[in-house]
This record gives C-alpha cells, structure tokens and sequence, in this order.
C-alpha cells in the first residue's frame, strides 16, 4: 500500500465504515420494515417505538405465549421489531408448532397518533393466516 | 493548589483527556451490558485480563481497548437489530483510538473523529426529515403526553405529571382491547400549547443539528461550531437523559473543539453522564 492510499485508508476508512452501516439501514428500514429505532441508523426519537406495536393473535395471549419460551419470545420480539412479511410467517409456524391449533391468524398493528384533535389509535401493519396442513 | 491550572493542565492535552474519558464510558457500558451472552464473554475477558496484567507495559499493542473491543463486536455479532445506535458509536470511536495507538497521527485521529460524527448527526437528520410521524409534530405530542419527553420537569408539576400518567394508563388500557373494533382514545394535554411545543421542537431540533452537522465538516474546531454542538448536547439532555450517546458526543467534542472553556464544559457533561448512567438515571 502507497503512502497516499494508506493515509486516506486511516483518514477514511472507519467513517465510510460508518457510512456503510448507516445506509445498510436505511435500505432495511425501507425494504424489511426494520424499526428507525435500532440498526445503527441513528433514527431513535423519529417514530414511536416498535415496543408499542401490537400483536394480536384472536384466541390467544402474547404474554401466555412467550411464558418459558424463549424462541417465542425472541420470534414475535422480532416480528413487533421489524413488521414485515417472513417474521410474520415465522411466528405463525412457531405459533402453530407450540399450539395444538390447525389454523392461527397473527395481525400486528402500529400506533398512530394525530396531534390535531389528539387523538390515538391502531392501523393494521401486516395480517397472515395459516393452516397446520399448510406447513 | 492552583484548581483551575491542574484543570487547564489536564484540558491542554485534549485527545490523551477524550481517550481517558471514552475509556470510563466504554468501561461503564460493558459493565452494564456483560450479562447478555455472558457465558461466551467470560473466556475473553479472563483472556484479556490475562493479557493486560502481565504483558500491558512490555507490548505496544492496546490490549484493554482490543479486549473491550471484542466484547462489542461479540454483542455486535449476537444482537445487531437490538443494540443502542451508541453502541455502533461507541464501537467505532474505540476503533478509531486503536487505529491511532499503531499510527500516532493526531490529525488522522481528529480527521476520524470529525467524520463520524458528522455522518452520525447528518444520518439523524435524514431519519428525522424522512420520518412523517416526526415532521408533523405527532411523535413529539404523543411522547411529551405520555411524559417520555420533559419527564424531569414534568415531576415538578404534580397536575401535569398526573396527566401524563392517565394518558399512559389509557394506551395500555386501549392495547388490552382487540384491534379490529378500531376504537381510539383522545389524549389529554399535559400542558395547553403542547401542540406548539411539538411543533417548535421540531423544526429547532432539524435546524440545530443540521447547522452542527454542517459546522463539524466545515470548521470542525471553531469555537462558534462547538457552541452550537454544546448547546444540541444540552438540548437532548434536558428532553431526555440520554446519557450514554451524549457522553459519546460530549467526547468527540472534548477530541475537536480547541477553546478550553467549552473542552471543561464537555468533560463535565461525560462525568455527569457518567454518573447519571452508574446510579442508573440516566441510559447506559
């Protein structure tokens, strides 16, 4: 390595590091639902925390789900965390597996606030509903 | 004993001061994050400590800060989509001092530091500008009425605190329903121009650390640059204590800015910090 290259490797090279991670999450953001909270995109105090968002499973209760089960919890954790498509298959065929349902649906939903009459409510992110026999 | 000369002393050698305090940072953070994937940690640091005690002064290679470093790339590599955004800072900074132990170029150093934190404040600005919850003011009014945002204050004034307490008490009760019935709940106000609040926050908080972003490229050590960052660093601190990333930004100060006055003023935001985040006030 010249000493040209290598003086802009040292001056460079960790903050285009940085750089990279940043717009690895903003493409997550974007395709994968990722929340701008974590990531390393330093989008924290941009939206409400996907904390808040909700899973809801008709018939059945989160915290009876993630009881004891670590795998549960770590799936459906991950479905709030980034919303999108494959974490919800994921936590149905775990869902499925751990009860002795044939069928489940999973919905989870996001807050929504509007400052101009205050009000709060929930919108529908993303929904699946999948049978035993289809696993 | 001349206080202000032992402190003018220790302020002169700015980068030897930022190292020492990012290194009480970063001790604080492993602290308090070692219990997750602790079974895998314990081998390094028994290792690493193996290492530093008896080899610390015979080799040149920075053995504590590696050791520390691989502890958060371990949590790094385990909990990618969990950790804190400070976290990634906090990584590179510490590589950024482990880079510069084998170059000993201080302007490589400032270089490294200039750019990150530029890039990490212009990356929250994007986030920010990009985010409509944000920009419409409704994130802010949400979390200044459930209390997140101005919390401290907001426990001066019992009446308002206990507003908040409701609001929050209504979103739990309102998770406890089923979705699909599509009822909401109005938030009460903890304070009647907290709409204007949420609105001026907005736009002061885009202006801000746009003008410190811009300013830390451009004239990275000017005084006015560091006047505006000190000022952001205390504007997040009183909405909220996040302490663990504005002791970072406190650091990167005390690295880049050249006036005393202002190096003293982030040295006591760290120490602060690091005291609000050890008594767990603060976030770690």
């Amino acid at each position: 390595m010249n000493k040209v290259t290598k003086g802009a490797f040292l001056k460079y090279g960790i903050p285009c590091l940085a750089v990279i991670l940043i717009i690895i999450q903003i493409i997550l953001v974007n395709t994968h639902q990722l929340s701008k909270w974590k990531g390393g995109g330093y989008g924290m105090y941009t939206e409400i925390h996907y904390y808040y968002n909700q899973i809801y499973i008709p018939g059945l209760t989160v915290d009876s789900l993630i009881t004891n089960n670590q795998d549960m919890r770590a799936t459906l954790g991950r479905l709030k965390l980034m919303p999108n498509k494959n974490n919800l298959n994921k936590a149905a065929r775990l869902v499925l597996k751990s009860t002795e349902r044939d069928s489940v649906h999973i919905q989870i939903w996001k807050p929504i606030v509007n400052s101009q009459n205050g009000e709060y409510s929930r919108y529908l992110v993303s929904e699946i509903y999948l049978k035993k026999s289809e696993l | 004993m001349n206080y202000w000369s032992a402190i003018e002393n220790k302020l002169k050698d700015h980068i030897e001061t930022a190292i020492q305090l990012l290194l009480i940072i970063l001790s604080v953070y492993i602290f308090f994050t070692a219990e997750d994937h602790r079974i895998w940690k314990v081998p390094i640091l028994f290792l690493g400590l193996i290492s530093w005690f008896f080899f610390h002064k015979k080799t040149k290679h920075p053995i504590i800060w590696i050791l520390l470093f691989l502890l958060l790339i371990f949590d790094l590599s385990h909990s990618y989509f969990w950790l804190a955004n400070h976290h990634f800072m906090l990584m590179f900074l510490v590589l950024i001092v482990i880079s510069y132990s084998y170059h000993r170029q201080s302007e490589v150093l400032l270089k490294n530091v200039q750019l990150l934190l530029a890039f990490v404040i212009l990356a929250s600005v994007i986030q920010k500008i990009t985010s409509s919850q944000f920009m419409s003011g409704n994130f802010n009014y949400y979390m200044i009425n459930r209390g997140t945002l101005f919390g401290n204050f907001l426990n001066f004034f019992p009446e308002n605190h206990e507003i908040a307490k409701r609001n929050v008490e209504s979103f739990i009760a309102l998770n406890a329903t089923d979705p699909n019935l599509h009822q909401s709940i109005i938030i009460k106000n903890v304070n009647p121009n907290v709409r204007l609040i949420s609105i001026i926050l907005v736009w002061g908080t885009i202006i801000l650390e746009s003008i410190v972003a811009f300013a830390i490229l451009w004239k990275p050590k000017s005084t006015w640059t560091h006047v505006f960052f000190t000022t952001m660093i205390v504007g997040i601190l009183i909405t909220r204590l996040e302490t663990g990333f504005m002791a970072l930004l406190a650091i990167c100060g005390i690295f880049l800015c050249r006036n005393l006055k202002l190096r003293l003023f982030n040295v006591l935001v760290v120490l602060g910090c690091a005291a609000l985040i050890i008594t767990k006030y603060g976030y770690h």
